[in-house]
């Protein structure tokens, strides 16, 4: 029982961040969906049974994100134990903040979590640095006026993304690997000798990191955008041509800018979960030579609490991660209320 | 019970994570009477099948083939295995099943930490009430005994068990370790003299270059290594290091006649001289490219084709290469003369191995576990059962018989089983392949190299004078003439005093406390990377600067605290070597 506890806090769930994250859209939801069939059925009956009716349809949710968000959070208990599964958290030993002590307790520990911290930010800033390209993306995908040609650069663009990274990885093995594909072609045409090291190696290990994500994130990323799209204002496109804008100067004042709101909403979220970039990626792809700078703070409690079977000390790195993540969520919500006078929660 | 957990797992998501705790062993009903007998034909009871959480296993499921019937036929009772090893993620599955309260009904899981965790956990059962009936595996109670010692009750059975001298190796007529050459390209190369480690270098790159593809075309490679098995340190980075009589205790590397403990990052230390031994090769040439991102099945089917030309281990090079075939064709690994090796050598345990059977607490019918488990040591059960690595022979009369001289030999199937490259089994032992029929739980009860009671010749058929006669081939005489007529590897090492058997004492070390083991985790996984980039490192500049980095890093880390443990523990290790050798030697 414990276990269950403890896994998703160990697997690097950042419970409230994840629970803020899933809570959001669903608010989102409801504040979008309902408002038109609650005013309908509020206006006319008005009285408590309708309203008790709608918090039996919402109940299901809530007793889920009660279950699955908060209930884990539980297993944050295991962090102040020395969690040994056989003995159950109650047969475990106390500890305190022991393994809190121990993240910190020297040196070289602060600086491989250092070192954690950077490869994580670092991915989660490059990530930043390109989250414009679906917005463009979506805007010249838009553009095309052919519709088998944007529908199937669409589709192989998306495709990408119900791709797991475990086959990511396969195909980065069969095409990168020192007898891969790339290196034997290299190879026959004389081009090389010795094979080139893509996979294991130390170097450029964040900038191909982003390249496999924006692969196979792009087309997926687009689509958001491409629905805001369909959901401008055609008068405004039509008084802009009445003005005499070409189409790039569409794109310039009305697209763009009509598509800021949705992408400051997903920034400021994805700001939120600065500290979680996933960990499949980096798993697959990590190995001896490029471990010190893949390790990401998810793979880093993964690699602690499963593979080096100190759960407890991972629940506790979890849960300074949770931490940290509610922190930012709640400086990016200030920001963005500064900066554009609406807040997100 | 299978019905009971559909329905958990369906009620789950809606009565959520406490409804969790439902799982937790369910428990027999029934309370076990003070001593029971197993003694009963079990073929007649009602049909079951049982979880085996099986530690050693590399295969799961459930067992097929003519192991499965023999089992189906005299208990009614089907394996369902479930392997650790297989599905991977270090002690997750472990754990998991730990968690929830159920590991499995028969267990095999390693003495010490575990177990005692186990049995604190109440996962174990005590099986006292059955031991008394237990005739097979009392037939060794010295181990048994040992094993249970403190404990409230019986509560593991042990593997591997012996008679034989704990000073006496426990290998067969190959050691565990050793510098297996392509004997043939060793040949070829005019049979070079090497005095230490260093000297395969340059005998290996004249076999290399005199051999740079494999009949299969591809490039072959002297040396390819793999990271799948890599634990304290990187494993390829320690097999070197038996050579010189050295095993692994945590980050100690003690040697067995207890004259040396070293720490393995020490920069004279044995494990960094195996390091730079690679990275010399590398640097040569030598290393298979690959080598940093293949498996242990990429690497295997790598010594089948004859691409990779050195194994530090018998078991791989000559498993994968010395087929009949190739061996007639002079082709093969076989033991280098490397002038100054003191290879490493376990000695017979007569408290038995690391790993114990136990039964689960939670087992349905645990009396029928318990018979099973007694006729594992059954001179029967140790020849079936422990066929799939181990060596034995297999079922009496299908692979082997009692020939006219007496003496047991294998039959006519179990030549083509063991040496013609496999065999389909006769319809009424169940048919299929015989490989595909072979006991998945890879555990011997008893060491095959002990002496069945039935025949009074070991269990291991490779020791048999019938087998010796059969298998002269050009390989292994080309060796022996050159080995000074020895008959076997083991007997030239022994011969000219080039092993170093380690007393097998059964010595468990103490469980990490969870500190250490914390520490060990984060250093252990710093030393794999370090050692691994030192092995492909560009020049010695970077060899060195590397070495630096990982002494410095794993020190930060706390490496003090554990080496200190570890050579603790190492010296535990050599009192209690001494012990049994001074008591049964």
């Amino acid at each position: 029982m414990s276990l269950t506890q403890g896994t998703p806090a160990t697997t690097g769930a950042p419970a409230p961040a994840q629970a803020a994250a899933a809570v959001l859209p669903a608010d989102g939801r409801r504040t979008g969906s309902r408002p038109g069939r609650a005013r309908r059925g509020r206006k006319p009956a008005s009285n408590a049974r309708s309203s008790k009716t709608m918090f039996w349809l919402i109940a299901p949710f809530l007793v889920l994100v009660f279950l699955f968000s908060y209930l884990p959070l539980a297993g944050w208990a295991t962090a102040f134990y020395d969690y040994k599964p056989a003995l159950g958290l109650t047969g475990s030993e106390f500890v305190g903040l022991q393994w809190f002590e121990m993240l910190v307790s020297s040196p070289a520990q602060l600086q491989q979590l250092g070192q954690v911290l950077a490869n994580t930010l670092a991915m989660s800033f490059l990530g930043f640095a390109t989250s414009l390209l679906p917005v463009f993306f979506a805007m010249l995908l838009n553009e095309i006026r052919a519709p088998w040609f944007r529908n199937a650069v669409q589709t192989l663009t998306t495709l990408p993304n119900f791709i797991s990274w475990v086959l990511v990885y396969l195909i980065a093995f069969s095409l990168f690997s020192t007898t891969g594909l790339v290196n034997s072609v290299l190879g026959d045409w004389g081009l090389i000798t010795t094979p080139l090291k893509f996979l294991d190696t130390d170097q450029h290990v964040w900038l191909t990191m982003l390249l496999w994500s924006l692969w196979k994130g792009l087309g997926w990323g687009a689509i958001m955008y491409l629905a805001a799209i369909t959901s401008i204002d055609p008068a405004l496109y039509e008084s802009a041509r009445i003005d005499g804008a070409n189409r790039f100067q569409l794109m310039r004042y009305i697209t763009f800018p009509q598509l800021m709101p949705t992408y400051v909403v997903l920034l400021v979220l994805s700001i939120a979960n600065m500290l979680n970039n996933g960990m499949e990626q980096f798993y697959v792809f990590q190995n001896a030579f490029n471990k010190e700078y893949i390790q990401v703070l998810d793979l880093y409690v993964y690699n602690i609490g499963i593979t080096g079977n100190s759960l407890s000390m991972a629940t506790a790195l979890g849960m300074l991660k949770s931490l940290i993540s509610v922190a930012l969520l709640v400086a990016a919500n200030a920001v963005a209320k500064r900066a554009r006078g609406t807040s997100i929660i | 019970m299978n019905s009971r957990k559909v329905a958990a797992a369906l009620v789950l998501p809606l009565v959520g994570a406490l409804s969790l705790t439902a799982c937790t062993g369910p428990g027999t009903d029934e309370e076990v009477a003070e001593t029971v007998s197993i003694d009963q034909d079990w073929s007649q009871a009602d049909p079951i099948t049982i979880d085996v959480f099986d530690g050693l296993a590399n295969y799961m499921g459930t067992q097929s083939g003519w192991f499965g019937k023999v089992v189906k036929d005299k208990f009614n009772m089907e394996l369902n295995v479930i392997a650790p090893n297989v599905a991977g993620g270090g002690d997750t599955l472990y754990n998991t099943r730990v968690a929830g309260g159920d590991l499995g009904d028969l267990i095999v899981v390693d003495k010490g930490e575990k177990l005692d965790e186990l049995i604190e956990g109440g996962l174990v059962l005590d099986a006292s009430p059955y031991v008394d009936s237990m005739a097979n595996a009392t037939a060794f109670d010295a181990a048994l005994d040992k094993l249970n010692e403190g404990k409230d009750g019986v509560f593991g059975f042990p593997t591997a068990v012996s008679s034989i001298k704990p000073t006496e190796p426990s290998e067969g007529l190959e050691p565990t370790f050793g510098p297996y050459l392509r004997w043939d390209l060793y040949a070829e190369a005019g049979y070079p003299e090497i005095g230490t480690l260093e000297d395969l270098l340059p005998v290996l790159e004249d076999m290399q270059e005199a051999n740079p593809e494999a009949e299969n075309g591809q490039k072959a490679y002297a040396i390819s290594l793999f990271k799948d098995w890599d634990g304290n340190m990187m494993v390829m980075g320690k097999q070197p290091t038996t050579l010189y009589g050295y095993d692994e205790m945590g980050f100690v590397l003690a040697k067995a006649d207890g004259s040396d403990y070293q720490s393995i990052v020490d920069t004279d230390s044995e494990y960094v001289r195996a390091l730079r031994f690679y990275f010399d090769a590398n640097q040569r040439g030598l290393v298979d490219p690959e080598s940093t991102t293949q498996n242990y099945d990429t690497m295997f089917s790598k010594y089948q084709n004859g691409q990779v030309l050195l194994s530090w281990w018998p078991w791989l090079g000559q498993s994968a290469y010395n087929t009949e075939q190739n061996m007639a064709d002079g082709k093969g690994f076989q033991l280098a003369p490397m002038a100054d090796q003191q290879i490493f050598s376990y000695g017979a345990e007569v408290y038995g191995g690391k790993q114990v059977l136990a039964i689960g607490a939670g087992a349905e019918d645990p009396a029928r576990i318990a018979a099973f488990i007694d006729w594992l040591y059954s001179p029967e059960g140790v020849n079936m059962n422990s066929s799939q690595t181990g060596a034995a022979a297999g079922p009496q009369d299908l692979t082997w018989e009692i020939g006219e001289n007496g003496e047991p030999a294998l039959t006519e199937f179990g030549n083509q089983v063991f040496l013609g490259g496999g065999a389909d089994v006769p319809a009424e032992w169940g048919g299929g392949a015989y490989t595909d029929g072979v006991s998945t739980l890879n555990v011997s009860t008893v060491l095959p190299k002990d002496v069945d009671p039935d025949t009074g010749f070991p269990y291991n058929y490779t020791f048999w004078p019938s087998y010796q006669e059969k298998v002269a081939n050009p390989l292994t005489e080309d060796w022996g003439a050159r080995m000074g007529d020895a008959a076997s590897a083991m007997e030239y090492l022994q011969d000219n005093d080039q092993l170093l058997v380690a007393p097998g004492s059964s010595f468990t070390a103490p469980a990490d406390t969870s500190e250490i083991e914390t520490i060990r985790s984060q250093v252990k996984a710093s030393i794999i990377e370090h050692s691994w980039k030192m092995v492909f490192a560009k020049d010695d500049a970077e060899f060195d600067a590397l070495l630096t980095s990982m002494q410095e890093t794993v020190d930060g880390l706390g490496y003090q605290t554990v080496l200190d443990f570890d050579m603790a523990n190492a010296q535990a290790q050599n009192d209690a070597r001494v012990a049994v050798a001074n008591e049964f030697g």
